[in-house]
Formats: C-alpha cells, structure tokens, sequence
C-alpha cells in the first residue's frame, strides 16, 4: 500500500472501497486510481510524454506550463512565492474568472515528480520505496487553458506508480478537473464575479489553499504508513464525481457557492476514468461554500466555511440497501503576506464528520480532521514549511487494531526552486499518534514513531 | 430531453453569449477590445480598479501622467524595461497590446484620483521631506521635486510620484541606483547614485503621503 492506498473503513461491511481516501499529509494529487496498465501501455505513456516535451520545448522560451504561456507572466504572478499550487489573490482571480485572462495558446503542460521515501522503520504492510530509493512517482498531462473568451479548463491526468496495492505497476486515471464559464461586473464601486463550474473533486474548485484538495503540499508524499481515516470532504469522493456549481465573488470580499454532486458515472464519466471501482452516491448531493476575504498592504486573509451532505452506497455493486450519509463540516482559514523578497502562508483546516449509517440499528460515527500549514519563501526560491496533522474517528463502523484513534503529528520541510519549473525538497513526518497510541500501534509492539519518513523529492513542470 | 441535456444546452447557450462582446474580455491578444474593458477586467485585479493598488508590489497607477503611462507599457511591450517587476508581470501582459489599447488604458489610469497612504513614521518622512525639497547637496543629490514637482505630480516629462507606495519607490530606486534595467530612466542612475539605504527609505516614506 502506498500514499494512493485505499482505507477499507468499513471493514466487514464494504465489499469495494467505497470510501478511497488519501493518508497522508502531503498529498497534493488526490487520486485512487486502480487501472492497472500493461508495460507497452507505460512505455506508450512515456514516449507520449517525451514527445510532447520535445515540442513544447522547441518552442519559445515563454513556453512554460500552459497557463503561463497564455499569460506570458512568470509562475509567481499566480503561485505565492512560486509555490506551485499556492495561489496568489491574482491567481484566485484568474481562476474564478474561468482561466480566460490572456489569449488562448498550446494548452498543454507536463508534470513529473521524483519521490525518493526512507521510512525509519520498514513496515512490511504499507507501500514501496521506504528504503531511499529514488523513484518516479507520478506523471501528469494538463489540459489548461482558456477555450473561449469567458470559459476555461483545468483538467489533468495522471499516470501513478503507487497507485496500486503491489509491485511497480503504473496507474493512469483522469485527475482533478474544472471546467468553468465566468464573467465580472464591474466599475469603480462594485466588482461582481459569476459563474458555472463542473468539476470532479469537492474543494478542487475552491481558490485558497486551506481546501483539503490543493492544500497539503506540491507532491504525493510517502509510503502509506501512518494512514489515518480522513473526512469525505478530504478527498474521499475525488475524481468519483461529476458536480456543477454556481458561484459569486462580490467585491473581492464574500464568496459564495453551492454546487451539488452526482455519481460521476454515464455522460460524465470521462472525469473520473481509471480510478477504481465507480463510487456510487444517490441523487444529487449539496455542497456549501462561504468564505469572507480581506486585503491590507502586502496582506491578505480569508475565513471560510463549508458543508458536505453525501449520501453514499457501501455496496456500489448493489443499490437496494439504504445509503450511508456523510456530513461534513468545515472551518479554515488562510492567510498570506506577499512583498517581495518574502512570501509568508499560512492555513488552518477544521473538519467534523458525522457518519449516519444505512444499516438499521448501527451506531453512528464522526471523524474530526485538523491541519495547519506555515511556509515562508525567500525571493521565491529557498522555502521552509511546517504542518501539523491530528485526523481521528470514533469506531463504530471503523475499526483499529488499538481500539483506539487518532493520527497527529508534523511535517517539517525545505525546498530549493532554483528555476520556476522545478523545486527539490525534503520533509520529514514525524507521528507522535498511530491509532490513537504512540507505542504498540498495530497490537504487534510497532511504535507511531517507527513510522516517521524522510522523504526527499524533485518536481518538474513544463 | 433528461435533466442532463437540458443542463448542458443551458451552459453552451450561456458559454456562448459571453462570447459576443468584448466590453468585458479579457482576451489580451484582441485587438478590438476597449482599453477600458482591459483595466478594469484585467489590470485592476493587482493596480485596483479605481488605480489604487492594495498590495506594494503593484504600483498605484491613479493619476499617474498619460505620457509616462503609454511610455512604460511600450516599454514592457518591448522588453525595453527588465526589472523584476516589470519582466515577471508585465511583459506578458503587454506583448499584443496595440498602440491604440496602451493609450486607453493610460488615459484611463490618468482620469483617476489617487489616494495617498497615511502617515507612518514622522521622523522618517521628516528626513525624506528634507530630501525631496532641498536635495543632498554635499552627495550631488538634487531636489526632487525640481524634476517631480512640488508635490510630486509629475509632468509631461516626468511621473507623479506623489502618494506611490514606500515599498515600490524604494525598489525602482534601487534598480536605477544599481541596475541597467530601466535604461530610458538613466538619469535617476545618476541621481540616485549616492542615496544611502537609508535615505532611499526616507524619501520614500515621504512621497508615499504626500497627498495631492
């Protein structure tokens, strides 16, 4: 098992991995994928990928990831000290006016990450590379950009080593996506923002990094280990469904949004391709956003709230039982100082679960998730960061082989960006809690902190 | 025709009447859109739409003089400026503005009434006021307002610096002290030449309040 790997929370109940969740703290492309593709299908993938990189590199030298291209600005004009993905307030304004600033150009990009993970303790159970191997560990294709003059697109695909439960098998599935139409009402006293999204990831649609999908560092962390159940809201119906939203920015100061989610199966199931066994939820399920933003100076601020109402199939091979309902609520916050040659972030995210289970007479759950983020950038190029994690449930319908919960601890990390388009890094995920306890964590005399990894990456995006 | 049909007809028939005016575009490769429609769609998100920058990195543009506006932007066009600044923002933003597009967008920056910062440190722009109205005459440093005029409104020749954010005085200073970046700026070079940090700091906390 790896940082893809599934959390069979059910456990005796769930059939399929209904609930595929991402584990760790570093996890920036939240996908499960689960297709396995053959050898001359990885080898068709990376001449494809070779390919394109030659050709978008014997172009100009503004020919950078694609949205860069059609702004012909540099990376940090949209990513706080150009940290992918952080966005800067313009970046947010470039996506919620529906990636159309510009002109429309290749609207292609490439992305690849290195992974090399030494966890401190070898776990048998979790996942590859805990020796120190360096190894590829995603590959992503981007189609980005503006199509026409009010309406744009961020869709992604991602081949996964990890994603599978053994072996170096590759994994290629759609990745996050958002298609958005958008258009802006304004004069010297009001600024009105509007517009549709539909997208395939609760929280990809959201602009501050405090969402659970954009906001828990640049790449896909390590091995698996220490894998605490997380909210839905965290990534648990990612690239599983087809939502639609609406959305207003009013005077950069109120955000609103409401966006409702169905199974994103038949017509819409170019989203969420190669990602496993199809999630199945009923009807059309709400999703509620609100957030308030504030600038000053070189500062800038937002609290914002959240709220996730899902009712999910625990059986998607049979939708004759009553569906399990996931509740979702969410705090965060973020704020960011940016005036060159510093750049400042910070992020707090709140999430409460309440899990009401079909099943009559099964008790219910909550699943409480904490996590905060700081960096700092120096002349966006030398860059330090510290997150914090604390995830855990009640055991219901969840189990532990403790009889406890509850996963918390820090990551510490620093990253060099010696050119735009690539950063190296290392982090360091140190667990105080594995299932509630910091010794004896899997009943076999394992210890939270034998699960501590050192993970040291290099990211490329072209 | 199921929920799902209707629902896309609806966004390709909204989709494509957003696409027939460009009073609101933010096409920057479209000639045939308004100055105006650019400012207020595209360069207000970092200068504010009435001109007046939030954050220091972006200049405040409000009532800033038309010539130096339409000189500048040329010159990011053409890469004539290279300051940070200037090279990782507005290079891409003004490579196909047209001529016609630059002087609108000047002409509408111009119109607008700038707004000064508060006062911040009163001994700092005490020693920056010193500077601006009598020079340093022991380092060669002349008055500025003899070029910005007396309350840095600026000219025809000359920017209004008057009410200009501390923090991006100080930088452009420092690119012409120590820089070849802004070589159509080669006289502040000179001028600037003996500034010490700390007078640069100075006469920069002074313009930014100065209010008219």
């Amino acid at each position: 098992m790896n940082v893809y790997q599934y959390q069979h929370v059910m456990a005796g109940r769930n059939v399929l991995p209904a609930h595929c969740r991402c584990v760790d703290n570093a996890t920036y492309i939240n996908k499960c994928s689960e297709t396995v593709l053959s050898h001359s299908g990885m080898v068709l993938i990376f001449s494809w990928l070779a390919t394109l990189l030659m050709l978008l590199m014997s172009m100009n030298a503004e020919a950078v990831p694609a949205f860069a291209r059609q702004t012909g600005q540099n990376c940090l004009a949209c990513h706080a000290g150009g940290q992918f993905p952080e966005l800067t307030p313009y970046g947010r304004m470039f996506k919620l006016t529906g990636y159309t600033i510009g002109e429309r150009t290749v609207p292609l990009s490439v992305m690849g990450v290195f992974t090399a993970n030494k966890v401190k303790v070898n776990d048998p159970a979790a996942g590859h590379t805990q020796d120190g191997t360096l190894t590829f560990n995603t590959g992503s294709l981007f189609l980005a950009g503006k199509i026409m003059d009010k309406a744009g697109v961020f869709a992604q695909i991602t081949y996964n080593n990890y994603a599978g439960d053994t072996g170096f098998s590759g994994h290629t599935g759609s990745d996050n996506l958002d298609l958005r139409y958008a258009d802006r009402l304004i004069n010297k006293k009001t600024d009105l923002i509007y517009g549709v999204t539909l997208h395939n990831n609760p929280g990809v649609q959201d602009v501050w990094n405090s969402a659970p999908a954009w906001g828990y560092g640049v790449v896909p962390g390590s091995t698996g280990t220490g894998a605490p159940v997380t909210p839905m809201l965290d990534g648990g119906l990612a690239q599983q469904v087809a939502g639609a939203g609406a959305y207003v920015y009013w005077n950069q100061s109120v955000y609103a949004e409401l966006t409702g989610y169905r199974t994103g199966n038949g017509v819409f199931s170019f989203m969420t391709q190669g990602n496993g066994v199809q999630t199945i939820i009923k009807g059309t399920n709400p999703y509620l956003r609100l957030a308030l933003t504030h600038a000053w100076g070189a500062h800038n601020a937002m609290i914002g709230v959240s709220h996730l109402d899902v009712q999910q199939y625990p059986d998607p091979t049979n939708l004759s039982t009553p569906t399990d309902r996931y509740r979702d609520n969410s705090v965060d916050f973020q704020y960011q100082y940016l005036l060159d040659p510093h750049t400042v972030t910070a992020t707090l995210t709140r999430i409460h679960e309440t899990v009401d289970y079909g099943t009559p007479g099964a008790l219910a759950d909550t699943v409480d998730s904490f996590r905060g983020k700081a960096s700092y950038v120096y002349k966006a190029k030398y860059g330090a960061t510290i997150s914090y994690f604390d995830v855990s449930s009640s055991l219901n319908g969840f189990t532990s082989p403790t009889g406890l919960s509850g996963n918390r601890g820090w990551t510490p990390e620093i990253f060099w960006t010696p050119m735009q388009y690539i950063r190296l890094g290392v982090q360091y995920t140190l667990f105080n809690k594995v299932n509630g306890v910091s010794s004896n964590t899997d009943g076999a005399g394992r210890k939270a902190s034998d699960d501590n990894t050192l993970m040291f990456y290099v990211w490329g995006a072209y | 025709m199921n929920t799902v049909t209707i629902g896309l007809v609806l966004a390709l028939t909204t989709i494509a009447a957003g696409c027939t005016t460009t009073d609101s575009s933010r096409n920057l490769a479209d000639a045939g859109v308004p100055g105006k429609a650019l400012a207020q769609q595209v360069c207000s998100i970092c200068h504010g739409a009435d001109g007046n920058s939030t954050n220091p990195t972006f200049p405040k543009l409000a009532g800033q003089q038309e010539s130096y506006l339409i000189g500048q932007l040329t010159d990011f066009r053409s890469h004539g400026r290279s300051d940070p600044a200037g090279s990782e923002y507005m290079w891409g933003i003004s490579r196909h503005l047209t001529d016609v597009q630059i002087q609108q967008l000047a002409a509408y920056f111009a119109q607008q009434q700038p707004i000064a910062d508060t006062s911040a440190n009163a001994k700092l722009e005490a020693d920056g006021k010193a500077i601006f109205m009598n020079g340093l005459a022991n380092q060669n440093v002349p008055a500025c307002e003899t070029c910005h005029g007396a309350k840095g409104e600026g000219n025809a020749s000359f920017p209004r610096i008057a009410g200009q954010h501390a923090d991006y005085i100080a930088k452009q200073l420092r690119v012409f002290k120590d820089t070849e970046m802004r070589p159509k700026g080669a006289v502040m070079k000179v001028i600037t030449h003996d500034l010490a940090p700390d007078e640069i700091q100075a006469v920069a906390a002074y313009v930014s309040t100065i209010s008219r």
